[in-house]
């Protein structure tokens, strides 16, 4: 654990501790390069370190905060989705945000890329069995949603040909083909 | 006061798919034709202002948002609505009408009207469509048959540009037609396994007004070659599909007789009660309220199916207190529509090292094979069914849904799905009408309108028929969790609304005769969806605009006879 991670941590557990489940400390951190919308800013960087841990950088393409999953997250959730849809999502941050806690100590932010995506594995499957999460594939959707949209998701994950000049009904798929866009 | 300037040989109500081709008719045999519209003007590529953008250059990539839904509940249900093409359909609370039973009235007001966004689907009627409704006692023959119409059908075909594949199948006539899109593995798949189980069930691509092999009828407008974008409703820059804005409106207007003039609502059509015939349109400037009118020899009604039974219920003169040409009483009843409730869809296992290029803007249909010739079913009429096959993004289950093993899997292509949905014919009865308010009128001061268009038990049966046919056709092609959906929709949503202004032989039955006249006033043609007898199975647009060139070169031969 590096030293600006160890520092954080031990600001989100007293912080934790001090002032309970579903507040959200404001010393910690700015409200710089947050887009407004319903989510404030820790809420919002959260989401981004979700999207990002569930659609990562990898050598075929930008992961979802490259892609700038983050502020069109923001923008979907705020002027598309109903007042009731922002509420869940705002609660299923602020449940994730206690079990990362719980679980490990710190902020998500701060913990590894391999206890990250452990982390989201157990969230889904928490959903799935209906033990606890319920809201996490909201997150998902809204993950996935503006990163597969995105100029990157399109173009470097997907493949969009503006004009395809053509139709082909049937061709073989490539090895290692992407889905079109 | 007639004067030069707004005196035509003949005027068009409406700019949409069948006034574009009265319009082009008229003006291509001389006649100086005035086409008003009450949106504003469109013109082909300058005003497609979506039509380069890629997803991602869309404020919220296509979604409408929350707020505008909200205000607009009725038109963001359109078939084809999104954030791309909004700026081709009405907002709500501008164009008021009143629901007696829930009927989603979708408009579009501009010039080219909604064969800016249309689906596109050319099928011809069978000659069964034109006799059906007699022949099986759900209603009343047309005044023509399917031979009257299959040489106006090719007229269209081959300017308008129509792709499809000579199929020889009796419940779909063949046409003069542009090579088809392809089916993609699927297709080709599911088509096979449909025919060998059943000897008689035809998966076929349908007919499509895109323009796959261009020819000089179609560089002669400006047209160019389908680039399988797939982004039509926005408005195509290549002139890829057929709207009136790409095609007859310039069409027209390049003959020097064309005047169009947006901004103008159409009160009514001015009877002359001395010379026993229409003498011409009232028009109230949308931006000014000014009144106007026009004059002319012929008027052509192409407003929609509705504001034309609209226009025409407001057409009222001592000689015809209750509608123009309302002898009958009969205005603004038998309305139908489409019944589009029922749909399937399931998973196509294997095929995974196929896969397709491009983006098809059409699909595949089956033909109609229900009640053909003869009354097999618990229900009357047929439908069609239009079907294809997809492959979604990967996979559907990931043992790890998150990381980098994840997303490089969701970005290559999963499972196929198939899918299936119904366009059923409804039938034209009495008790489904439109009627004027007595007391609400509208921004302009004309009266609104009441829909009163509902379901009967016919469509359930058609609907439950479809369903399980529709499930076992899936069974038959190998599909696994197949689905059944009846969304329950109401009608109007199927944008598909005929009738009101009848066609047919008896003037106590029907509004109009066979040329599409008013029985009662000669001079006045209706040749929009309000004309139609029965339903038919098939998309309508096409017989519109073959019966609106029948009717216009009528019209024309009888100005030039001096008849009319």
């Amino acid at each position: 654990m590096n030293r600006r991670d160890a520092l954080a941590a031990t600001a989100l557990l007293t912080g934790g501790a001090l002032l309970g489940p579903g507040l959200w400390l404001s010393s910690c951190g700015s409200d710089a390069g947050v887009p407004e919308g319903v989510l404030e800013a820790e809420p919002y960087r959260l989401l981004e370190a979700i999207a990002d841990a569930l659609l990562p950088d990898t050598e075929a393409s930008p992961g979802a905060k490259a892609a700038g999953a983050g502020p069109f997250m923001q923008l979907l959730l705020t002027d598309c989705y109903v007042e009731a849809d922002q509420q869940r999502a705002v609660a299923a941050l602020a449940e994730f945000r206690r079990a990362c806690l719980a679980r490990h100590g710190r902020a998500f932010e701060m913990l590894e890329p391999a206890q990250r995506e452990e982390l989201l594995l157990w969230a889904d499957a928490e959903a799935r069995r209906g033990t606890g999460m319920q809201d996490f594939p909201l997150l998902r959707e809204l993950a996935e949603r503006s990163y597969f949209s995105s100029e990157a998701g399109m173009t470097q994950a997907l493949r969009w040909i503006p004009v395809p000049g053509r139709w082909q009904g049937c061709v073989p798929l490539e090895p290692g083909q992407p889905a079109w866009g | 006061m007639k004067t030069e300037s707004n005196t035509f040989d003949a005027i068009v109500i409406g700019s949409g798919i069948s006034g574009g081709w009265a319009a082009k008719e008229l003006c291509d045999r001389g006649f100086r034709t005035l086409v008003l519209e009450r949106g504003r003007q469109v013109i082909h590529n300058q005003d497609y202002p979506t039509a380069h953008l890629a997803s991602w250059e869309l404020p919220h990539r296509g979604t409408m948002p929350r707020k505008f839904l909200d205000e607009n509940p009725l038109i963001s249900k359109a078939a084809g609505f999104g954030e791309d093409t909004a700026h081709f359909f009405i907002q709500d609370k501008d164009h008021p009408y009143i629901q007696e039973q829930p009927f989603d009235w979708i408009r579009g007001y501009q010039v080219g009207g909604k064969s800016l966004t249309w689906g596109r689907a050319c099928q011809r009627w069978s000659p069964y469509e034109f006799t059906a409704p007699e022949r099986q006692g759900y209603g009343m023959n047309w005044p023509i048959g399917y031979e009257d119409v299959a040489p106006w059908y090719a007229h269209v075909e081959r300017f308008i540009g129509v792709c499809g594949h000579a199929d020889g199948i009796e419940a779909m006539p063949d046409g003069e037609f542009l090579p088809p899109f392809e089916l993609n593995c699927v297709e080709a798949h599911v088509k096979q396994r449909l025919l060998a189980h059943y000897g008689n069930r035809h998966l076929v691509h349908a007919r499509w007004a895109h323009i796959t092999e261009p020819k000089e009828i179609h560089t002669q407008q400006g047209r160019g070659q389908c680039q399988a974008r797939n982004l039509c409703m926005r408005g195509c820059p290549y002139g890829g599909y057929f709207s009136s804005v790409s095609s007859t409106l310039p069409w027209a207007e390049k003959t020097g007789k064309l005047t169009i003039r947006p901004f103008s609502v159409v009160h009514s059509v001015v009877y002359d009660e001395a010379a026993g015939k229409a003498s011409g349109v009232k028009v109230i400037d949308a931006n000014t309220r000014e009144e106007l009118e026009y004059y002319a020899r012929v008027i052509f009604v192409n407003a929609s199916a509705l504001n034309t039974n609209l226009i025409l219920l407001n057409s009222r003169s001592d000689r015809f207190p209750n509608g123009l040409g309302n002898d009958s009483g009969l205005l603004g009843t038998y309305i139908a529509f489409h019944n589009y409730r029922g749909s399937v869809s399931g998973v196509m296992p294997g095929f995974e090292d196929q896969y397709y290029y491009g983006r098809n803007p059409t699909e595949p249909i089956l033909a109609n094979f229900r009640n053909l010739g003869r009354q097999d079913t618990d229900f009357v009429g047929g439908y069609t069914i239009f079907s294809g096959a997809w492959r979604a993004r990967g996979p559907a289950q990931h043992p790890r849904p998150a990381g980098g093993a994840y997303k490089d899997a969701r970005s290559k292509p999963g499972p196929w799905h198939v899918y299936m949905y119904m366009q059923g014919e409804t039938i034209p009865k009495a008790s489904n009408h439109v009627r004027l308010s007595p007391t609400e009128t509208d921004p302009w001061g004309i009266p609104l309108l009441i829909t009163s268009v509902g379901y009967d038990d016919n469509d359930e049966r058609m609907v439950r028929d479809f369903l399980e046919q529709g499930k076992e056709m899936l069974e038959v092609a190998g599909c696994t969790d197949i689905e059944q959906r009846d969304s329950r929709q109401a009608p109007g949503l199927d944008i598909h609304e005929m009738g009101g202004v009848r066609m047919g032989k008896d003037p106590a039955r029907s509004l109009l005769n066979e040329w599409n006249q008013l029985h009662a006033c000669r001079n006045v043609f209706v040749t929009d969806g309000a004309c139609m007898t029965s339903t038919g199975n098939q998309s309508p647009s096409i017989l519109y605009m073959a019966l609106t060139a029948r009717a216009a070169s009528y019209a024309a031969e009888a100005m030039k006879q001096q008849r009319l």
